[in-house]
């Protein structure tokens, strides 16, 4: 068999995510490791830009979150087969601390935000559901993050996200920091309220608010 | 057909306005519908978890916020959970907060021959929560349309097992999925039976099914069959049947109508124009006053508008139109943006003058 040219391993590796295609996903990046590709390009350039064009038929109503998440365990799956091989670490677009607020268990929707971060390029703290403000604030300062993100899907924890807000003025460590929010009861309107940064209506649109953020 | 406006629609009960607007006889004012689920506890100033178990608490907070507002659905409900709770669910329940899952009643597909159907009469607080209808019906089923809340087999089915294992599972493995929705169905036509014998008309309600969350194509596999056999039940015990999903749901309109509901309760994802055009032919519709933005957080005014907006698109709806929110309202709801909507239903009156609204 003839041996596959880089760009070829690239889509294969892309095509496999966005088929939602686990198994078929490890054996593509198996494939691209015998033959020399760079892990690095591979997770950029395969399986990243498979997640990248999940969001876009995401964004386009013809993926809907069984799908987006399916693309992520293949993704993950061949993330866990190149990630040893890397040699050198990309530069990170930055670092987000993500979590759902305090008094609300619903993380599907943080969880699509958290692959897309992932896939985006940034790297994630993941605080995961019914968190303190304070443990926001706290990890942010201590991971040096540039971007917050809060999600809920409950109208009794809005305020929560509020409370973040004024907690990192009260650190005084407001002015580094970007605070993104979304999910079901949040609107444009509430998050200029709260004095948040940043508002996305759903994932694929959370990390290009996000890249905007910290550009 | 012309309706004349006349004195003896003045001060008609929501039974007599609704009677007389399926015959397109004259009424006094559009239908309206505030959801209220555990802004009833405030109305009667108890703390959410004092509702937990005890039926007549239920009935004398719904009770109370009807007599309060006057509006035209009475719709028992505190949570999404009963039905989930009742097959071994963990449901939390924060001292004065609407409760949430806790954790599933399985973590694997291996347990899934230990879910049992729930008995109504036993299981969980299905029981409180049927009391809590019978009272309710006793108080005032003469003159309001008294409704029990019931959780639907596909949104049940991610309580049982947990929501990403379901979506996972709804590709993954279908069959599985099935096995859920089945017991779940049980269940909830049990229930359905149960709420029909305290007097009651189940009121459908599937949020997982919004295309929010899984594309039509799965709606059409793993919610339409089984809200289907859920719809004839309740037909056939001679109710009608309001369905609710939250999020968009444009594109599983449809098949909404398809799986017999009477009447679809669209939240504010969803175009109530949009809906009017597509299926108003084919169901009354419901909607879709935005439960957060405007109803917990705006002004009366700003009700008011949403209000006179929302009527503007539907209320020539061919089966019919319900001034609504979109979803059940927040319980920190203002009172004053609850009767904000009321009055607008009445300022804007019968027959609606459509150059009024703008």
């Amino acid at each position: 068999m003839a041996r596959k040219t880089k760009q070829e391993h690239l889509q294969e590796l892309s095509d496999a995510v966005l088929d939602m295609d686990e198994e078929r996903t490890v054996k593509a990046a198996h494939e691209a490791l015998v033959e020399h590709v760079d892990p690095y390009d591979a997770i950029q350039g395969g399986l990243s830009d498979g997640m990248a064009r999940a969001g876009q038929l995401f964004e386009d109503e013809e993926y809907f979150i069984p799908e987006l998440l399916m693309c992520s365990d293949a993704m993950y799956a061949g993330l866990d087969v190149l990630k040893p091989h890397l040699k050198q670490v990309g530069e990170s677009r930055g670092t987000v601390v993500i979590g759902v607020i305090e008094g609300d268990t619903h993380d599907i929707g943080k969880n699509m935000v958290r692959i897309m971060f992932e896939t985006g390029g940034f790297k994630v703290i993941d605080l995961g559901r019914d968190v303190p403000p304070q443990r926001f604030v706290d990890t942010a300062r201590e991971e040096q993050a540039d971007i917050i993100a809060l999600s809920t899907l409950m109208t009794t924890t809005m305020d929560g996200m509020g409370t973040v807000v004024r907690l990192l003025d009260e650190a005084d460590i407001r002015d580094g920091i970007k605070v993104m929010v979304g999910g079901g009861p949040i609107s444009p309107g509430f998050a200029k309220r709260i004095g948040a940064d940043g508002y996305a209506v759903n994932a694929a649109e959370a990390v290009k608010v996000a890249r905007e953020l910290v550009a | 057909m012309t309706i004349q406006k006349n004195a003896s629609t003045a001060a008609m009960s929501p039974l007599e306005r609704f009677a007389a607007y399926n015959k397109g006889e004259a009424i006094d004012r559009l239908p309206c519908v505030p959801i209220i689920g555990n802004t009833a506890a405030r109305v009667i100033g108890v703390k959410v978890s004092q509702l937990r178990g005890n039926g007549r608490l239920i009935a004398d907070a719904q009770i109370a916020a009807y007599r309060r507002f006057n509006y035209d659905v009475i719709r028992v409900f505190t949570d999404l959970y009963t039905l989930a709770e009742a097959m071994g669910a963990g449901v939390h329940y924060p001292e004065d907060e609407t409760a949430y899952l806790e954790n599933p009643a399985i973590s694997s597909i291996d347990d899934i021959e230990r879910l049992r159907p729930a008995d109504p009469l036993k299981d969980g607080n299905l029981p409180h929560h049927l009391e809590a209808m019978q009272r309710v019906v006793k108080a005032l089923g003469k003159e309001v349309p008294v409704t029990g809340a019931l959780t639907c087999p596909f949104t049940t089915a991610s309580f049982l097992i947990g929501a990403e294992n379901l979506v996972r599972l709804s590709i993954k493995n279908p069959e599985t999925v099935h096995l859920l929705c089945r017991v779940a169905l049980e269940s909830a036509i049990r229930y359905a039976g149960a709420i029909i014998d305290a007097g009651c008309t189940p009121s459908l309600t599937d949020p997982m099914s919004s295309s929010t969350v899984i594309s039509p194509r799965l709606f059409k596999e793993f919610s339409l069959p089984y809200l289907k056999t859920l719809i004839e039940f309740i037909h056939q015990h001679g109710k009608s049947v309001t369905l609710h999903i939250c999020g968009k749901t444009e594109k599983v309109w449809e098949a909404m109508a398809d799986a017999g509901a009477d009447c679809i309760s669209i939240d504010n994802d969803a175009s109530l124009s949009g809906a009017r055009e597509s299926v108003g032919h084919r169901l009354r519709i419901m909607g879709n006053v935005k439960p957060s933005e405007v109803m917990l957080q705006g002004t009366p005014a700003d009700v008011r508008r949403a209000v006179f907006d929302s009527v503007a698109q539907a209320w020539d709806s061919p089966k019919g139109y319900i001034i609504a929110s979109g979803c059940s309202l927040p319980t920190e709801t203002p009172f004053a943006n609850i009767q904000a909507m009321m009055d607008a239903a009445t300022e804007i009156g019968w027959p609606v003058a459509p150059e009024n609204l703008i």
